[in-house]
């Protein structure tokens, strides 16, 4: 009896005396980065050919209007780089410009893409254009866009109709960017 | 606001807690008066006891499931990122919990009763701090890798759930021996809540998937909501740099914990039974209750669902629109869609509800049946008690603990030898299964000099080779005066 309990009294205070933690190094955290790659739509854009059409000059769209999507704070502080992509599909019978900028609050041009594509039929045309890192334009250019200008010029006739149903032009987009969290 | 919202979830995160810890050594221990906490029917054999203020009654515990602080923060020189994307992020499951429970005894006593002597009541209050983080599983995985390449994955809103608890509990029990088979006992609480935040039944998803005219679609099919109740004040306090802040907050606490705050009600209900002279069957249910949250309330919601493609102008109806605002027009539907509200609505939370039982088997004989010079059972005097039956030295056994969680209940079994000597010492040992651990390995020590208690219990001895290795560990002590029938 004594020495069951000499063991168990010898064992407890053992225990809690003797209680280890190996070596911590909790300065880890400042190296710690939370950088996710985040993706969405960005900006779509469809004009029908009959309004192609029935536009007096050659730009059948002329329109700036407020895109605050990277310029808002938070994104504008941590947004790494990333990749733009594009996609423009023309199914009307008239080969087409469309030409977006981007212009930051007092309206001055940060940046620009023009895409001219053929009229139908014709391939889905698909760009993507990268932003900060290694090869790409300037991250600044996003963080800095307030605004984007969209220009949609006619370089055919316009009288014809393509025979595919609902002829129009459509620009889609998307943002894939890497965010800094930590 | 959404950045105080945000702060409040990573409060969470970081204080996340586990909600009633399980204390299979303090259990049926019949030797520490705090026992009776855990069963208010165990066998009381004391005359009367009293806690010796702020030295009665501490506990504390901490666990974590799945991982373990050695595996974030060992000095092995691999990148931090790597261990939480490989251990965290790919490593836990939404199942897997954080958290410490601490617990402080303010007062407790208990005495028998004059007229009914087969009566023993118990009374006290103590400060229980106690919380629940679950891992967030997917929203971590949102945040640590984003949704790029997840096109059709939805991301859970549900694993988001947590909740905690600061909170005064005022209570009174009654113990009584029916015969000399069954001990039977219940106690009132009276919670009074000082702090109080849960996140607990969230549902929803967020979704990318191709879109119908753009490239993408995002959906965020949302029902969440974060409720609190205490922290306003304690932030206004914190706002107003002329006050004595820590005195401040300490009043507030004071305050709201003894009945200026949050109120509720509970019963334990417990139960002894002597199968046979050996053979004893013990078990109890604790805080079947609840808690009105009706002072210094803040909810958060978010709420709805909504779907973009991106800010959409579609020549010619775009322009009829003369703002040519599309990206806040598309903000404000979104937020029209799903809207990030606060109320300062009133909200009721339960007690997480526990069940103990417990098979115990004695042997070792100390004294024979009948009356003996130092049997235990003189308290009746007499009276038309039974026959008291034989004290033992040792016994063995086992013990189930259920708990409700937030994600259902959770078991603990613990198998345990004690064992008295003299009237001085009594040990117990225990080794407990449960998710934290599968070598949870614990001893309990109550040492008795004249009418003085000390008692010590630890667990998961084991972990003390490295406690940051360990995925649960607790102590339990107190000091306590008292006197036993037999003294």
């Amino acid at each position: 009896m004594k020495t069951t309990l000499r063991f168990l009294s010898g064992l407890l205070c053992l225990q809690t005396a003797l209680s280890c933690v190996d070596s911590q190094n909790f300065e880890q955290l400042d190296n710690l980065s939370v950088t996710p790659d985040m993706e969405a739509s960005l900006l779509y854009v469809e004009a029908t050919e009959a309004m192609i059409n029935q536009s007096a000059g050659a730009d059948f769209i002329q329109e700036t209007f407020a895109f605050e999507a990277f310029s808002e704070q938070y994104v504008a502080d941590h947004l790494l780089d990333g990749v733009m992509v594009y996609e423009v599909e023309n199914t009307t019978s008239k080969p087409l410009q469309i030409v977006l900028e981007f212009l930051d609050a007092s309206g001055a041009v940060l940046d620009s893409e023009s895409f001219r594509i053929t009229a139908a039929p014709t391939a889905v045309l698909r760009r993507e254009i990268p932003y900060g890192g290694l090869g790409g334009r300037s991250i600044d250019i996003l963080r800095n866009t307030a605004q984007l200008r969209l220009s949609a010029t006619n370089l055919g006739d316009s009288t014809s109709v393509s025979t595919l149903p609902e002829p129009k032009i459509m620009l889609r987009s998307s943002a894939q960017f890497r965010f800094e969290l930590t | 606001m959404r950045q105080l919202f945000l702060t409040a979830l990573l409060a969470a995160g970081v204080l996340g807690a586990v909600h009633a810890q399980n204390r299979q050594l303090l259990y049926d221990f019949m030797e520490i008066p705090q026992a009776l906490l855990l069963n208010p029917g165990a066998k009381a054999e004391y005359q009367w006891y009293a806690g010796v203020p702020a030295l009665s009654g501490i506990s504390a515990q901490g666990r974590a499931s799945g991982i373990s602080v050695n595996d974030l923060f060992a000095n092995d020189g691999l990148d931090i990122n790597d261990k939480i994307r490989d251990r965290a992020i790919n490593g836990l499951k939404p199942r897997d919990e954080f958290g410490t429970t601490v617990q402080a005894e303010l007062l407790s006593g208990g005495f028998r009763g004059r007229e009914r002597p087969d009566n023993f009541y118990s009374f006290g209050i103590y400060t229980l701090g106690d919380a629940i983080t679950y891992w967030p599983g997917d929203l971590a995985e949102l945040v640590w890798e984003g949704n790029a390449g997840q096109l059709g994955r939805r991301y859970s809103l549900s694993h988001l759930r947590t909740r905690g608890d600061v909170l005064n509990v005022f209570h009174f029990g009654i113990n009584r021996q029916l015969d000399n088979r069954w001990t039977v006992g219940a106690r009132a609480k009276l919670y009074s809540g000082m702090v109080s935040f849960r996140s607990s039944t969230n549902s929803g998803y967020f979704l990318t998937e191709p879109g119908t005219n753009n490239l993408l679609r995002s959906i965020l099919d949302a029902n969440m909501n974060f409720r609190t109740s205490g922290f306003e004040a304690i932030r206004r306090i914190l706002d107003d740099n002329t006050a004595d802040q820590a005195a401040e907050i300490r009043r507030e606490m004071v305050s709201r914990g003894f009945f200026g705050g949050d109120l509720g009600l509970g019963v334990d209900l417990g139960f002894t039974h002597n199968l046979s002279n050996r053979l004893v069957l013990t078990a109890s249910l604790l805080d079947l209750g609840f808690l009105v949250h009706s002072t210094d309330v803040r909810n958060f919601t978010l709420q709805g669902r909504g779907e973009i493609e991106g800010v959409e102008a579609i020549f010619p109806e775009a322009l009829s629109n003369p703002d040519r605002e599309f990206w806040q027009q598309l903000v404000d539907e979104l937020e029209g869609l799903i809207p990030f509200e606060e109320n300062e609505r009133t909200y009721l939370s339960f007690r997480p509800t526990q069940l103990y039982a417990s098979v115990r088997y004695n042997f070792g004989q100390k004294n024979a049946g009948g009356a003996t010079s130092d049997c235990n059972c003189d308290y009746r005097n007499g009276k038309s008690a039974p026959t008291p039956l034989p004290d033992y030295r040792s016994s063995v056994g086992g013990q189930l603990h259920l708990v409700n969680r937030p994600r259902g209940p959770q078991a603990a079994l613990t198998a345990f030898y004690q064992r008295r000597f003299w009237n001085a010492l009594a040990l117990k040992a225990t080794y407990t299964v449960d998710k934290f651990s599968l070598a949870n390995l614990g001893l309990g020590m109550s040492l008795q000099a004249g009418p003085v208690e000390f008692y010590f219990l630890a667990d998961n001895l084991f972990g003390y080779r490295n406690l940051a290795a360990s995925h649960t560990q607790s102590f339990q002590i107190g000091l306590n005066i008292l006197s036993w029938g037999r003294n």
